[in-house]
Order: structure tokens, then C-alpha cells, then sequence
């Protein structure tokens, strides 16, 4: 380039409009006198724009399928991952939490007093606090999920409160027992705190209230 | 709370009715507006079009668990842009070259632009894109990358914060590149 004050770089800023102040200052009243910066100008604007048209040139190809599939899955919550990735050395530790779990329920029904914690309408909710253990937050207390450690609860935990199905609760193994007659309804829901740790994945559960 | 009220979860991950539906929301006009630049981008980046479409799909279901977990939202297009990016980046590691593409064999999208020239004109309109998508396919990845961000009309610190570079070097990135464009055209 001939001239001496517009260099490159700043022609190109100047298309892209990503000058400071006062470069934008210099450079319009250079333009306004410089009849070949303002060639330069517009090459560079229209090598510009022939670049994107050969980008935007290109086909794409549209399926609503795609659009249709993403809405799905996530109206599904497909994507709410698994707390863990369960590796391979911990499905005997695992394991060995379940058949914890299976004895102390047994224990309890055999040789335990009918024991309801709390009630609310028609339902209680067993605690096999004997199981698990407490992690603390802003006062509030919730059961650590097993595979949590609660002595290092997260740098920056946070609370996110969700309804949660009996029924993916029973799936799970959480036991919420009728103290009447009347039959939990499956398709109920409770309302429960949960406890994320940093990267997002549960550490522990407190359930708020049910129906 | 009284302790009563707490239940043992055991190990198995559980299933969440709902946590809310404004981010569903959100991720689909998103999706309806970037969708198709992320799969221009993806297939500039040298990926065939049917992976470059896996890509972006991939990439807004990681969207929309970033958005469960409660990520940050400030700068959504930089962050799937970022996602985008790294994936194609492994894709190409892991088949290396042989499910890239040739940038200038991409075919060319109709355009009403098209439609009003002559079939001389077009015909040397899309030699010309073709051209320029080859030598394109000559700037190292870099320059590449932050000059097709800037088709996209993304500011110079959006193209930053997507590809983890400063300002600075997006700068440079797209001077440099213009100037190597320029040279092979």
C-alpha cells in the first residue's frame, strides 16, 4: 500500500467496524482525503464479502427431523446424566451399598417399632439414617447420595429444587410408605432440595414436602 | 427441616420430573437460528457435511445439559461455537483425513442472487467461491477459523471467547488470513 498512515490491519478493523475511538477518528478523516485509502477501503469490503458469500455459498442441507429429535429428548430429560459414570470398581462398592441398604430395611421391619418420621396427607417417609449421612448447607440438611463424600461437600454448592416422582423413586428403591388406607397414587411427585456440587452432579437430597 | 423428612437415595441415578421449561425454550430458538452458520463453520473447519451435522447436533444437546446445570448464559454463541469447535477438532483426530472435505467441492446453496445472473455469470460466480473456499482451505487452522467466524458477523471478542484466543490474535488471525486470501485469489 502506498499510503503510509492506513496500514492493513487498520483497513480491515475499520470494515469490521473494531476500531477504538480514536482510530476511528483517524481513519475517517483520512478517507475523507485519500482517495486511494478509499479504494483500498472498499477492495478490502468487497473481498469481504465475496469470502462470506463462499461460506454461506455452502448447502446445508435442512431436516426438520433433527429440530423435532432435539425437542424430544429434551422434553423427555434424556439428557439429565447420570449422577456418575459408574466405572468398573465401583459396582462392587455399590453393590455392597445395596445390600447394606436391603439389611438395615430388613432389620428395621423385623425388629423396629413402626416408625414414621414425618407425615404429610396420607404418606411418610422412611429414613434409614442409619444408612446414610448429612451434609450441611445454609442450614438446611440433606442426605448424601452414597457415592458423595460428605466430609467435602463442594467448593460452591447450590440448591435446585425439583419435583421428583414417587415412582422414579420407587424405581430407585426409595420407600414411601401409606401410614391410611389410602393408596399412593404412582404418579405423585415430591418437592425436594437437591444439592449440586460444582460440576453440576448431585451430592445430596432433601426432600421438602409431598402431597 | 426436621430430620424426618429425609430419604435415603440409594446409588441408582434417578430420573427428574421437570426443572423448569425456559431453557427449552431458549435452546430452540437457538438452535433455529444458528443451527445451519454452526454447520457451515463445522464443514469449513474441513468436515464432511453428514458429520458436521452430527456435530452441531451433538452440540446443542451438550447445550441443553449446560443449561440443566445451571452454566453460565452470558455468551451462549461463543460457548457452542467453542463446543463445536473442539468437537470437530476430535473428530479429525480420530479419522484424520478421510472423511474430510474437499472445501471447494462443497456444493453451492441456490440463492435468489443466483437465480437473476446469466449462466456465464454464475457459473463464474461459483469457480470464484470454489476458488476462494480452496484457498481458504490453505490458511492454517487458526486463520481459517477466525475468518469464517467473521461471515458469521461474530465480533472480534465473540470469536475470542469461541476459539479461546485474545482479541489481539483474532486480529492478527484475520489480517494475516485476508492477506494469504488475497495472495492466492
Amino acid at each position: 500500500m502506498n499510503c503510509e498512515r492506513l496500514d492493513w490491519d487498520l483497513l480491515v478493523r475499520a470494515v469490521d467496524k473494531e476500531l477504538s475511538p480514536a482510530e476511528e477518528q483517524l481513519v475517517e478523516t483520512h478517507l475523507g482525503k485519500c482517495a486511494q485509502c478509499r479504494r483500498e477501503f472498499a477492495e478490502v469490503a468487497h473481498f469481504s464479502r465475496k469470502i462470506a458469500e463462499a461460506v454461506n455459498d455452502i448447502a446445508v442441507v435442512e431436516d426438520s427431523g433433527d429440530r423435532e429429535r432435539l425437542a424430544a429428548q429434551i422434553n423427555r430429560h434424556e439428557l439429565l446424566k447420570p449422577v456418575r459414570q459408574i466405572a468398573p470398581a465401583q459396582v462392587m462398592r455399590r453393590f455392597g451399598w445395596g445390600m447394606a441398604i436391603a439389611a438395615t430395611l430388613a432389620l428395621g421391619i423385623i425388629f423396629a417399632p413402626k416408625q414414621s418420621n414425618s407425615t404429610s396427607g396420607n404418606v411418610s417417609v422412611r429414613q434409614q439414617a442409619s444408612v446414610a449421612s448429612a451434609i450441611e448447607v445454609d442450614g438446611e440438611t440433606f442426605v448424601a447420595l452414597p457415592y458423595s463424600n460428605p466430609d467435602l461437600p463442594a467448593s460452591a454448592p447450590r440448591i435446585v429444587q425439583m419435583q421428583v416422582p414417587v415412582s422414579s423413586l420407587a424405581d430407585i428403591g426409595i420407600a414411601m410408605t401409606p401410614v391410611s388406607n389410602v393408596v399412593l397414587n404412582q404418579d405423585r411427585s415430591v418437592l425436594a432440595d437437591v444439592l449440586l456440587g460444582a460440576d453440576g452432579q448431585p451430592l445430596g437430597v432433601h426432600v421438602v414436602s409431598w402431597e | 427441616m426436621d430430620q424426618g423428612n429425609l430419604l435415603t437415595i440409594p446409588v441408582v441415578p434417578w430420573k427428574v420430573e421437570s426443572v423448569g421449561n425456559s431453557h427449552s425454550q431458549l435452546l430452540l430458538e437457538f438452535y433455529d437460528r444458528e443451527q445451519t452458520p454452526l454447520r457451515r463453520y463445522v464443514t469449513m473447519l474441513g468436515i464432511d457435511p453428514e458429520t458436521a451435522r452430527d456435530i452441531v447436533q451433538e452440540s446443542f444437546l451438550k447445550l441443553h445439559e449446560h443449561l440443566l446445570a445451571g452454566g453460565e448464559q452470558s455468551n451462549l454463541r461463543a460457548w457452542l461455537y467453542r463446543v463445536v469447535h473442539n468437537s470437530a477438532r476430535n473428530r479429525q483426530a480420530s479419522f484424520g483425513v478421510k472423511k474430510t472435505s474437499r472445501l471447494e467441492d462443497m456444493t453451492p446453496a441456490a440463492s435468489p442472487v443466483a437465480r437473476e445472473l446469466t449462466a456465464e455469470e454464475e457459473l463464474l460466480e461459483k469457480e470464484r467461491s470454489a476458488r476462494l473456499r480452496q484457498a481458504m482451505g490453505r490458511l492454517s487452522e487458526a486463520q481459517r477459523a477466525c475468518v469464517v467466524l467473521r461471515t458469521q458477523g461474530m465480533k472480534y471478542r465473540e470469536i475470542a471467547a469461541a476459539l479461546d484466543l485474545s482479541v489481539s490474535t483474532v486480529g492478527e488471525n484475520i489480517q494475516r488470513g485476508l492477506e494469504r486470501l488475497r495472495e492466492l485469489i
